[in-house]
């Protein structure tokens, strides 16, 4: 039995309000009078939680209320109040038996008492709690008043009112109704223009077409994503500890993107719980999935990833809970739940579906916490392609030279494969590539037969009459290995020997030094790594070997010496053939044959090749096949090959570049946080008491045992969750989000509790609506703007809010729609509303948050030091400081005070309901905030250039475009009156005119009187202040 | 207040009042409790009608919270034996397998750091007070010292959430927030729940805060803490803009009053005439907040209590003023978030830095208090989220260490209004580490702080999800009866 007699029904509803009218002889209904009032009272020591059972009893099951108790009664004898411990217990005068005791804090009022007895006289009937239950549609009721029904929901509206003996209100004026419904639906107001369009049309759709207007807007989109924002806890910083920034706004675009484009609510919950795991999901579906992982993170120093991980979890859990479920599961992570049936094992196995992110638990600090996705823009993914085709053209005349120049491989008979350290000539005849000559002496090259030559054509001469050298630097890197020793050559002229020769290697300084002969030459720190004594001048007349261990000098393994100086104090000498004796591959290398490339390779063991080659070098040479031979042998010319390189190197160095290129642009690429799964599921366990180190039994996944079973055909994972949610016999799914959008539109749920539709929220006030709405929104296809447009053209949404005090002393929360909604705007559309007014709004979709100015010092307050959120700048301009709101930068540990002071919430969980209270702050903000402020100007400027010549056309014009109607006499007067008294002060006072009317971003129209645009101003900031103007009314 | 304004103040409340007498039903008035006394026979604007649950001792609290984890064993527990462990090992017997943060985790040893800081015994009380706290050992006769809170949390933003909200993570109402929602407000000029964030001198990173922790989480936000800050409007966006004055504001205030006053008669919705309250609330608050931060009247023995920094905003011995004056205009919590104390390293001269920012201005605080009768009804409590570990963090030496986080026991003071003066109470074993006897949950640090005010820690809940939310949780736990006169 789900429903009840309209009666009951309506005395139920008062009773969520306070305000108790039971008559104890009606019949009484289950779900809605007696199981609320036992769960509260009973369930903690009787309810589902087996580990605080107390004698045995339990409750919330009907074989628990009528089974026999231990000592042969009964707590419930059905019609026998006299026969039913239950009754006695709370009836009773002893204090040591009376329940609930006195102990837990809980005590039944009299009626309360009575009406359990009563409930029990009348057979003590039982029913399942309505809301797990799939949603069945009844008939729509009948209603005396047929004229005011426009849609089936005014039907179940006015059931209840008639009952309830209220009448509606009549519709609102249509001034008014355009404001609300531009409002509701785009979050900014009308034009003028768009109320005079809708003043003017008489068809008898008008109405209608401004509803299809809007829903075509992009601000629709922009508006609705709000609300989804708060459920899915979007911010654009990590939440918890450093706070940094994180790279998500796609996601909160996406949002945006799929209301604007009216994506089915269905595909709405598989795409973000679940678009990951779609066949070849897009690159939207992979965004969407973000929702997974919007949750906080911290990386914390000290932090254990066991227990960040199970908090990522059940962040993840709780949020799908509430969102979806309605549902408060997040009780059962310590314990079974002591209201609703949900079971430790439960939550545990719902944890088992979303456990299994290929993620690190710590998030590194990073704004990119892997997983992620790139979501280039147009322009980038076409810059892409061209630099890859690039780069593949340049492979192919890469290939093409490789092509042309055959290897032969007798060149390698005779020659070993064993690694041995051999010479590598870094200088010879000519600087290395890249290499700049430095100091005042430049470089001498000289030739023979003039000059003596030890290499090649050439050699350096030094000849001074003091101390000189020849240098250079930023050359491409001679690469020092373990045990290399440098050396270089060098010839001394007989007749003129310097005094002290010296080599310097260059790495992150000029620190690494050896010399021959006197010590004269002051570098360094003497007999150190800097300055190192190798002993007398060598032999004149004749090349000498001159090396030096590279340890010896300072230069340790891994060093990449990229500059040389041969230094000498006078005399004459030449220098020739520098490098290393090594094994240690080295950049642009170049070999004569296989086998000496073999050689490096392996002295490198192997690093740096690709792993097919690697396979193949690790065989004996007799062991290769011929076709391994002869990839390696394509792969040695490529990139070793002496005779190729002439040609190749180039080429090489032009893709290296391209690739380069290739890089930047990928790094510049926005990323966003999506969902992967790991190749194998993580194992879940019980955790006792939610603690991530005490696990119990091992859970495999599945949804809760109180909801239908998944079916079989669909996958033990977080798609085959999301298609279980949205299954017709789904009790909540549905019912949870009509409840939601209702919420949003209404002001108050029909089930005032929308996060908890579990045994301790609210029942509905309007059960059969919110079913009728549910199977409605379901059988429709899940069409959100239908559902919304259905309730936006009932009678119910378009009534006038005036309320009697009759009405507000039997409707007081408006919860049975006596009235039309009415409530104060929430931050974000006051403040889109004030720029809007203000002539100030940029009307921009989407991109990376934006920081409009906030006072000084709040991140700074607060951040770590260390945080890269820790101090903060705004932008400036008005393309950034006066963008929608939705767009405002989100810190979640401090967030904008222009949307807290006004309810919004922090984003560091999950929010489905926000609170709307009134308070001094939100005056001050709404009074004095810059931008409130340049938006009070904005208005005025518009009044003074749009509104016409008098004072009065410009009151009315301003008073319209920010209410959408014309002042009454009275308000006219107040308004005048002001005008005159601030245009008398500030034509005094004409330095404080310009210091109000400089505040903001934008400057103020030069054209405009400064005393006269600053009393207008002040008429501006009174009617952004008014409370009809903060108000959906 | 000048007298214009006051005449049309007065009028526009006159006529609010008497207006709302007329034509506003029982049920629209509670939702404007916010301006109006809940009983004839007191000054409290809001809150539950069932609280207090008793009679309260004390009707406002100010909580000094240190931020980071004072080390314990160089300030308040004195651990003579531990000069004989100078760099052996924490034994495994007092270790027995805790978790450790990953900062130490991986350390070879746990060489013991016994506190190079000297400890006397102070008062009637015959306390163990650290040099570094030579004000407070002054005053050890007001406090009472338990040794014995422990948290089970060990890292900064997870333990001070806690400590803050009740649970770990983000999301659940603050104290503070707690007691605006349950107890209401003891005035109309002033929030009733103000939060200060003064400077610190260690040097080191210090932890970040979070607005969480003085936020409404579940609550409304109207009971969230307001920040009363050291730079700019010490209210946000409490001043006038540039070029408007008071009599200026006050002028379109009347317009806007008027205005809002004829809609309401046209709709009839009491919610307009509580916005039109709130307007004015925030008219007195631009006179109010200007009022209460200007010290210029404060004699000048008094300034020289509190220390050299009193007069710089921002530090902490000007926010033990601000506490000091805004207790005097009965707001009902005050907490001061003083950051700086997570000495991993360097211990020997950070800690120093940052007792020299607090002691004196702690004692100050007290005396002040103490001298106009304010202790009498008002609650102080001192302490941080954790404390730190006996054993080093880093480079050990006789002169200077560092300590890693320690969640197992760590100290904090109450004094004033339903306190027991000049109690130590607790007793950690040698090493600091693990609690020997009267062990206090941070749930029950809380419950004794409701239970001073009046409000028995069980039955202050507010059903969220389906479940009776609670600052101290759902497990049992209890006032510490041992500290409360």
């Amino acid at each position: 039995m789900l429903f009840m007699s309209a009666a009951v029904n309506v005395a139920f509803a008062l009773s969520t309000m306070g305000v108790w009218t039971e008559n104890p002889g009606s019949k009484i209904d289950f779900n809605r009078q007696i199981r609320p009032l036992i769960a509260d009272n009973c369930f903690s020591c009787h309810g589902p939680d087996e580990k605080e059972r107390k004698a045995g009893l339990r409750l919330d099951t009907r074989d628990g209320m009528f089974a026999a108790l231990k000592d042969g009664g009964h707590a419930v004898t059905a019609s026998n109040p006299d026969e039913s411990e239950l009754v006695a217990r709370i009836e009773t005068d002893d204090a040591n038996s009376l329940m609930p005791p006195a102990s837990s804090g809980r005590k039944l009022t009299a009626d309360q008492v009575k009406l359990l007895r009563t409930w029990v006289e009348q057979g003590a009937p039982w029913a399942d709690h309505w809301a797990f239950e799939a949603p069945r549609t009844s008939p729509i009721p009948a209603v005396q008043d047929k004229s005011w029904i426009k849609t089936p929901i005014d039907a179940f509206v006015l059931a209840r009112l008639e009952a309830e003996k209220l009448t509606p209100n009549g519709e609102v004026d249509r001034e008014t109704l355009i404001r609300r419904v531009t409002l509701d639906l785009t979050g900014l107001p009308p034009t003028p223009q768009e109320v005079d369009a809708f003043l003017a049309d008489t068809t008898p759709d008008a109405y209608e077409k401004v509803i299809d207007r809007l829903m075509q807007s992009a601000h629709y989109g922009e508006h609705m994503a709000r609300f989804w924002l708060d459920a899915a806890r979007y911010g654009d910083t990590h939440g918890l500890h450093l706070d940094n920034y994180r790279e998500m706004w796609p996601y909160r675009d996406w949002v945006v993107r799929a209301f604007n484009s009216n994506l089915p609510f269905d595909q709405f919950v598989i795409e973000q719980l679940a678009g990951d795991l779609l066949p070849n999901p897009t690159l939207d579906q992979q965004i969407a999935s973000g929702f997974n992982r919007a949750h906080v993170t911290t990386s914390e120093g000290g932090s254990i990833d066991e227990e960040v991980y199970v908090r990522n979890v059940v962040d993840r859990v709780d949020t799908t809970g509430t969102i979806f479920l309605g549902m408060t599961i997040g009780c059962a992570r310590c314990h079974d739940h002591k209201y609703d049936p949900v079971r430790a094992k439960d939550y545990y196995s719902l944890f088992a579906l979303f456990n299994s992110c290929d993620e690190n638990p710590l998030d590194g600090n990073a704004a990119k916490h892997p997983p992620i996705v790139q979501v280039p823009t147009p322009e980038q993914t076409l810059k892409l392609a061209q630099l890859r085709d690039q780069a593949g053209a340049t492979r192919t005349r890469i290939s093409e030279e490789v092509a042309k120049t055959p290897y032969d491989s007798a060149l390698d008979q005779g020659q070993t494969e064993f690694v041995e350290r051999l010479d590598y000539v870094w200088f010879d005849d000519e600087l290395p590539p890249g290499a700049k000559q430095q100091g005042p002496t430049p470089w001498s090259l000289v030739a023979n037969p003039d000059h003596p030559v030890l290499s090649g054509g050439r050699s350096a001469r030094g000849q001074y009459e003091a101390m000189g050298q020849q240098v250079f630097e930023s050359a491409r890197p001679l690469t020092v290995g373990e045990g290399d020793t440098l050396f270089a050559y060098v010839f001394i002229d007989p007749t003129n020997p310097p005094k002290e020769i010296m080599l310097q290697w260059f790495s992150d300084g000029w620190k690494h030094r050896a010399y021959w002969g006197e010590n004269v030459i002051d570098y360094g720190a003497d007999n150190t790594p800097e300055r190192k004594p190798m002993g007398p001048l060598p032999k004149t007349a004749q090349w000498v070997r001159l090396e030096v261990e590279a340890q010896a000098v300072g230069i340790k393994p891994g060093t990449k010496i990229s500059g040389l100086a041969f230094t000498q104090q006078g005399g004459t000498a030449y220098w020739d053939k520098a490098g290393s004796l090594t094994w240690t591959p080295q950049e642009g290398q170049q070999f004569d044959t296989l086998s000496a490339w073999i050689r490096t390779q392996k002295a490198a063991k192997l690093a740096g090749l690709p792993g097919n080659f690697q396979e193949i070098l690790k065989k004996e040479r007799a062991a290769r096949s011929a076709d391994e031979l002869k990839a390696l042998t394509a792969y040695f010319i490529e990139n070793g090959y002496s005779k190729a390189q002439q040609a190749v190197a180039p080429l090489k160095a032009e893709l290296a570049k391209t690739d380069q290129e290739i890089k930047q642009v990928d790094d510049s690429i926005t990323t966003t946080l999506v969902s992967r799964e790991r190749a194998e599921p993580k194992p879940a366990y019980i955790l006792n008491r939610g603690e991530y180190d005490q696990r119990r039994e091992q859970v495999e996944r599945a949804t809760p045992a109180f909801l239908p079973p998944l079916p079989p055909e669909l996958p033990k994972n977080r798609m085959g969750f999301a298609r279980w949610l949205i299954m017709p016999e789904h009790p909540l799914t549905a019912r949870v989000t009509v409840n939601r959008l209702w919420l949003q539109f209404i002001g108050t749920g029909l089930v005032k509790t929308v996060e908890d539709f579990g045994l301790q929220g609210e029942p509905p006030t309007h059960p059969e609506l919110l079913d009728w709405l549910a199977v409605d929104f379901r059988e429709n296809g899940w069409d959100t703007k239908r559902f919304i447009k259905q309730l936006l053209m009932s009678s119910a949404y378009r009534q006038s809010t005036r309320v009697t005090p009759d009405k507000l002393a039997r409707d007081p929360q408006n919860r049975l729609l006596s009235r039309g909604p009415r409530f104060r705007l929430d931050a974000e559309t006051l403040r889109d509303q004030a720029l809007f007014l203000g002539n100030l709004l940029i009307d921009k979709v989407g991109g990376p948050g934006v920081k409009p100015p906030q006072p000084a010092g709040l991140w700074e307050a607060v951040g770590f030091v260390g945080s890269n959120t820790a101090i903060f700048t705004a932008d400036t301009g008005n393309e950034k400081v006066h963008r929608r709101s939705l767009y405002t930068f989100w810190k979640r540990t401090s967030p904008p005070p222009q949307m807290t002071i006004v309810d919004a919430p922090s984003r560091e969980a999950c929010t489905v309901r926000r609170e709307r209270t009134n308070t001094p702050l939100q005056a001050l903000l709404l009074m004095n905030e810059p931008q409130y402020v340049e938006a009070s100007r904005g208005l005025a400027e518009r009044g003074m250039r749009e509104g016409g010549s008098s004072d009065e056309e410009r009151l009315v014009y301003m008073f319209r475009l920010a209410t959408g109607r014309r002042a009454t006499a009275r308000e006219m007067a107040s308004l005048t009156g002001l005008l005159n008294d601030v245009r008398a002060h500030y034509k005094a006072e004409p330095e404080a005119a310009k210091q109000l009317i400089q505040t903001g971003e934008t400057k103020p129209d030069p054209s405009l009187d400064s005393s006269e645009l600053a009393a207008w101003t002040m008429i501006g900031n009174t009617i952004l202040n008014l409370d009809e103007v903060v108000t959906k009314g | 207040m000048d007298p214009i304004r006051e005449r049309l103040t007065s009028l526009t409340r006159r006529h609010f009042f008497g207006r709302a007498g007329v034509s506003i039903g029982g049920a629209a008035l509670a939702s404007m409790l916010a301006e109006h006394p809940i009983r004839a026979d007191s000054t409290q604007y809001g809150g539950m009608p069932e609280l207090p649950h008793f009679a309260p001792k004390a009707k406002r609290a100010i909580y000094l919270h240190m931020n980071g984890g004072p080390a314990q064993m160089d300030l308040l527990d004195y651990k003579p034996k531990m000069g004989e462990f100078y760099d052996k090992d924490l034994p495994e017997s007092v270790r027995k397998g805790q978790r450790l943060t990953t900062m130490t985790s991986g350390q070879a040893r746990f060489p013991i750091a016994p506190s190079k800081f000297s400890f006397k015994q102070y008062g009637k009380s015959g306390a163990w007070v650290s040099e570094l706290l030579p004000w407070h050992a002054k005053m050890v006769d007001d406090l009472a010292i338990v040794k014995t809170v422990w948290t089970e949390a060990i890292n900064h933003d997870p333990a001070v959430t806690y400590i803050c909200t009740g649970n770990q993570l983000p999301g659940r109402p603050s104290l503070g927030s707690w007691l605006s929602y349950g107890l209401g407000s003891m005035n109309k000029d002033l929030p009733s729940f103000v939060v200060m964030v003064p400077r610190w001198s260690s040097k080191s990173n210090a932890q970040a805060l979070y607005n969480r922790l003085w936020g409404s989480g579940v609550l409304p936000s109207k009971y969230q803490g307001v920040a009363l800050r050291s730079q700019g409007d010490p209210v946000l966006f409490l001043s006038n803009p540039s070029g408007v004055d008071s009599t200026t504001r006050r002028r379109m205030l009347d317009a806007l009053d008027q205005i809002n006053q004829q809609e309401y008669e046209s709709l009839g919705d009491p919610e307009i005439q509580t916005r039109i309250a709130q307007y004015e609330m925030a008219f007195r608050m631009q006179t109010s907040i200007p009022d209460l931060t200007n010290i210029a009247n404060e004699p000048k023995h008094i300034l020289e209590m509190y220390g050299d920094e009193v007069t710089k905003p921002g530090s902490f011995a000007h926010c033990a003023l601000m506490a000091r004056r805004l207790a005097e205009r009965d707001v009902r919590f005050i907490q001061i978030f003083h950051r700086g104390w997570d000495q991993h390293g360097d211990l020997a001269n950070e800690l120093p830095r940052q007792t020299k920012d607090v002691d004196q201005a702690c004692f100050a605080l007290v005396q002040d208090l103490k001298q106009r009768g304010l202790l009498d009804d008002t609650l102080v409590i001192w302490g941080g989220e954790f404390g730190r570990t006996v054993y080093c963090q880093g480079g050990l030496s006789k002169e200077n260490y560092g300590r890693d986080h320690h969640p197992k026991c760590f100290p904090t003071w109450f004094a004033g209004a339903g306190i027991k003066p000049g109690v130590v109470y607790g007793e950690t074993d040698d090493f600091s580490y693990n609690i020997v006897e009267n062990p206090v949950h941070i749930h029950d640090l809380n419950a004794t702080i409701l239970h001073c005010l009046g409000i028995d820690h069980r039955r202050l809940s507010v059903k969220f999800q389906g479940l009776d939310l609670r600052l101290t949780g759902v497990e049992e736990h209890h006032p510490v009866k041992g500290i409360l006169a």
